[in-house]
């Protein structure tokens, strides 16, 4: 079954299909009428013509028979036959010959001998001739000679007795044919066909093109058959005409292609097929239009619904009352529907629920929709606190009021709300002094406090800004942007602050920054580097601090601080370590091997305190090389787990590992470590070592440090000693060892070998 | 193709006679049907008396009723034979025949000619106005001569016993000169012979 796209083409195609059986089946009905009337009048013309030609053969018969029968009553020829008079009677015969104006005369005697006048027939015809009439079977009939058919006419001579036979014959030719062919009212054609070895010949010796339908035209009796030649269709009449020879038959026949007959006709089926034709592009034209009109609705409903599927308008005008108005108007309430529900959607995407003001995709999309302006987003301050002190429900009022005053002061913008604490909204402004400015300004309507079910709340607002103008500092969104700038304002204590990608850093490189680390590792990118520590009592350096360096191939020196505080927080800080005090324990060989025995002392990050399997990689690790390490701990991090920490470090302290206690007296340092890490060493944070010459308050914070680390047994190392002052001052204190500038910087393996086999404090005699 | 049944019945014989019996000679078509007119000619081994010949019936032939009468005249060679007119039109008797070529002009009513036959054969007899008009004329040279009836028969007396040839002639006897010659003996007594043979020759018949 053909599948139809479009209910036209169907309707088009069934119609025109049956228009087009109707047309063919006249045709075929017009056709096969007019070709039987055509081969009715065909054979008609060939019967007549027949009939015709069988009269005319006769008359010809009996004029020749006439003329043989003179000539052979003649008492005076009759007496030079029988007298066997020659001459006399081939002049006869010439006489009459001419006379009758015949092809061919003769005499032929009851013994077989011939005297011919004109045509001298051959042998064989004579015996055929003589045969046929010594027979007594036949008087006048074809003869044929030297293979031409003749016509041959005899009359007897009797004399009184027979003594032979006078016999006319005529030419059957072209001539003849052609005469009785003038006497049809249709252009047939008539032949004599001479049978010879079965074959119907022409009368000039070719086979026939009748040949195959001779013998049915002559079993017919007369009657025209139809034939197939190569004329195609062909009506054939067969009449057998008298011969002298029985093997031989002699037919007339007469034929008429049925083409010819059907020429006449050939206007009228140029005709009928043109109105066929015709009829058939009107009714394919007809049927279209129809079919159009009758699927128009169909079609504008399965467009609507098209429209409807890809969230376009989708309404059908409804014309009609029928099956099909009806399915439009139900199709229009259900298409009213889906738009309403998808408005109600839309509506729910963009808006807080709580209090009905557009929400943060809203303002990104309008964001998108100004190139060239400002987000300012404005927070409400210690928003948590605020909302544990007036309860959820009044900060969705706190902050629609806010939004409304907002709205108001900011000539009637929209307000939306980012987050539960912090509205948003879209300002002009010509550069950044401007909206700076307007931001300010804007946060100065929550200095009227606000009234909530009659209790006024107070409510300190701070801005950020961003510009939709370009995207910066990696950030996409405006929106964030802003957030991000409400945050710096918030920390840098202001009213209002534009986003500062400089300050925002670039968290999402630092991230890809660890996993450069990670693969950095296993090159030279990474590196340690060694800082001497001075004994002050020995004067003479006595051990070294290992140091992380990395040579970024792109971002070129990163900061240690930045790095490795990036692996505390990704969780790679173990394995950096790991591999750090695997250097470490292998550079300290190399220096030993170099005559230099030193403490390598080595950072462990507070986080690692947690983990024990670090712990038993570090001390299987110390007792595989024999190292003698100083494990230095720093505090830049929260110790989660104090108990496992002290554990820990008690470990570390039985292995012999010295334990020191890291940038002592900043960050998150307190007593209650110093009371519980029972740790070998303090090192006293730089920051009041770099100070100790100028600031009296620093001698005295370090002097006493000093004295609580030796009271409480343990050693105190100074960092950041970069002056002889210090030096001495240390000294004077009673320091225990120094490491900064002063004595050395940080330095690669090869660079402190050739330290070491200089003079300890260098540095201090070339500062003094 | 023809038959010849010869059936010879043996008389006793009477001593010094000279005379046998009558041959009575049958003739009939390749059917059996009796065939007439008919000319059997019995000639004896021992040859014909001298002198003339005569027949019991009239040398003549009649034209009558635009036909010739008889059909067939059996007449001695060297003997006249009479052509009487008794029809009211005029009628020019010829023949073509090998040596007995002759013509009588017109002539009228009641006229009678004659013409003497010189050779033995036939003359086939026409009339040169009516082309219907056909007779036969045998001229014989032997006494024992006769022509078969309508029932095919003929009988002919006095025949001196001993060998002799017989012919048949009729016009329609399909052989060459349309006769046939057969050689029997004679005896006393009465013989009877039958000839069977085709008599469809289509010469001599209008």
């Amino acid at each position: 079954m053909v599948k139809f796209r479009y209910l036209r083409t169907r309707m088009t195609v069934l119609y025109a299909g049956l228009f087009g059986i109707a047309l063919m089946l006249v045709a075929v009905a017009v056709w096969t009428a007019i070709n039987s009337s055509a081969r009715g009048l065909v054979r008609d013309e060939l019967t007549a013509s027949g009939a015709v030609y069988g009269q005319l053969w006769e008359s010809q018969t009996a004029q020749l028979g006439q003329g043989a029968a003179v000539l052979a009553q003649d008492y005076g020829f009759r007496e030079a036959v029988a007298t066997n008079d020659e001459p006399t009677v081939r002049s006869a015969l010439d006489n009459l010959r001419a006379r009758q104006k015949v092809d061919g005369a003769l005499i032929l005697g009851i013994d077989g001998y011939a005297t011919s006048a004109g045509l001298q027939p051959d042998a064989t015809a004579i015996a055929t001739l003589w045969q046929g009439l010594n027979g007594g079977s036949i008087e006048a009939g074809v003869l044929t000679i030297d293979g031409q058919p003749y016509q041959a006419v005899s009359a007897p001579i009797l004399a009184p007795v027979l003594i032979g036979w006078v016999v006319f014959v005529e030419r059957l030719d072209q001539t003849q044919m052609r005469k009785l062919e003038t006497l049809s009212a249709i252009p047939l054609s008539a032949s004599v066909l001479t049978s010879s070895r079965g074959t119907w010949r022409d009368m000039a010796g070719p086979p026939s093109r009748l040949d195959g339908a001779v013998n049915k035209a002559v079993l017919s009796g007369g009657h025209p058959v139809k034939a197939r030649t190569t004329e195609g269709e062909t009506m054939v009449l067969a009449r057998p005409l008298p011969s002298f020879d029985a093997a031989s038959p002699a037919v007339l026949t007469l034929s008429y292609p049925m083409s010819q007959a059907l020429k006449p006709f050939a206007p009228m089926f140029a005709a009928l097929g043109g109105i066929a034709l015709t009829g058939l592009a009107l009714l394919l034209a007809g049927t279209w239009v129809l079919s159009r009109g009758l699927t128009r609705p169909i079609t504008a409903l399965d467009e609507a619904v098209h429209r409807l599927k890809v969230g376009e308008h989708a309404e059908v005008a409804v014309s009609s009352s029928d099956e099909i108005g009806r399915l439009a108007e139900s199709f229009n309430a259900m298409a009213g529907d889906i738009r309403d529900r998808e408005a109600r959607l839309t509506h729910m995407a963009l808006h807080d629920q709580e209090t009905g003001l557009p929400n943060r995709l809203w303002l990104e999309r309008q964001a998108a929709l100004a190139p060239d302006a400002w987000v300012v987003l404005l927070g409400v301050d210690r928003f948590e606190i605020v909302r544990n002190a007036i309860g959820y429900d009044s900060m969705g009022q706190l902050v629609g009021s806010l939004g409304s005053r907002l709205s108001r002061a900011a000539n009637d913008t929209r307000v939306a709300r980012i987050a539960a604490g912090v509205v948003g909204l879209i300002l002009e402004a010509e550069d950044e002094v401007n909206a700076l400015e307007t931001a300010a300004r804007l946060c100065a309507v929550a200095d009227q406090p606000i009234n909530l079910i009659g209790a006024t709340v107070d409510a300190v607002l701070t801005a950020g800004i961003a510009t939709t103008r370009r995207e910066t500092g990696g950030v996409n969104s405006v929106v964030d942007r802003a957030g991000i700038a409400l945050d710096q304002a918030r920390g840098a204590h202001l009213k209002a602050a534009l986003f500062d990608a400089a300050a925002y850093g670039d968290p999402v490189g630092n991230l890809s920054l660890i996993s450069d680390l990670m693969a950095a590792l296993e090159s030279d990118q990474v590196w340690m580097a060694y800082q001497p520590k001075f004994d002050l009592r020995a004067d003479a350096i006595t051990g070294v601090e290992a140091l992380m360096r990395w040579n970024h191939p792109r971002r070129g020196f990163v900061s240690p601080d930045l790095f490795i505080t990036m692996a505390e927080e990704t969780g790679q800080i173990r394995a950096l370590t790991e591999w750090g005090l695997r250097h470490a324990i292998a550079d300290q060989k190399a220096l030993e091997a170099a005559g230099h025995v030193l403490t390598m002392s080595v950072n462990i990050s507070g986080r690692l305190l947690s983990d024990t399997s670090f712990a038993d990689f570090a001390l299987a690790e110390v007792a595989r090389c024999g190292a003698d390490l100083c494990f230095e701990i720093t505090e830049t991090a929260v110790i989660d787990n104090p108990e496992m920490a002290l554990g820990i470090i008690d470990r570390f302290s039985a292995a012999g590992i010295a334990v020191s206690i890291d940038d002592y007296g900043s960050g998150l340092s307190s007593l209650s470590y110093l009371k519980r890490i029972r740790a070998d060493e303090l090192k006293i944070d730089k920051a009041f070592i770099l100070t100790l010459d100028e600031s009296s308050r620093d001698a005295l914070l370090v002097k006493s440090t000093i004295d609580l680390a030796h009271s409480l047994g343990m050693k105190v190392t100074a960092e950041g000693v970069e002056t002889p002052t210090a030096l001495t001052l240390l000294r004077g204190m009673g320091c225990d060892k120094a490491q900064g500038y002063l004595i050395a910087r940080p330095m690669a393996l090869t660079g402190l070998i050739e330290r070491l086999d200089m003079p300890a404090l260098e540095g201090e005699t070339k500062a003094a | 193709m023809f038959r010849f049944i010869l059936f010879l019945i043996a008389f006793m014989a009477l001593p010094g006679a000279t005379l046998a019996g009558p041959l009575t000679v049958s003739v009939r078509d390749a059917a059996g049907r009796p065939v007439r007119d008919a000319v059997v000619t019995v000639r004896p081994d021992a040859g014909v008396p001298r002198g003339p010949i005569r027949f019991s019936w009239p040398l003549r032939v009649v034209q009558q009723n635009v036909q010739f009468q008889p059909f067939v005249l059996i007449a001695p060679v060297g003997a006249p034979v009479s052509f009487p007119n008794l029809d009211r039109v005029r009628h020019q008797v010829y023949s073509f025949s090998r040596g007995n070529r002759f013509e009588i002009e017109l002539f009228g009513q009641d006229q009678t000619r004659t013409h003497t036959f010189t050779t033995t054969g036939v003359a086939a007899l026409g009339c040169n106005i009516h082309d219907q008009m056909l007779a036969y004329v045998r001229i014989v040279d032997t006494p024992w001569a006769g022509k078969t009836d309508a029932s095919g028969d003929v009988t002919i007396p006095d025949i001196p016993a001993g060998g002799a040839s017989l012919k048949v002639w009729h016009p329609r006897l399909n052989v060459p000169g349309n006769e046939s010659a057969y050689v029997l003996t004679i005896d006393a007594g009465a013989g009877r012979q039958t000839m069977t043979g085709d008599f469809s020759s289509r010469a001599g018949v209008r």
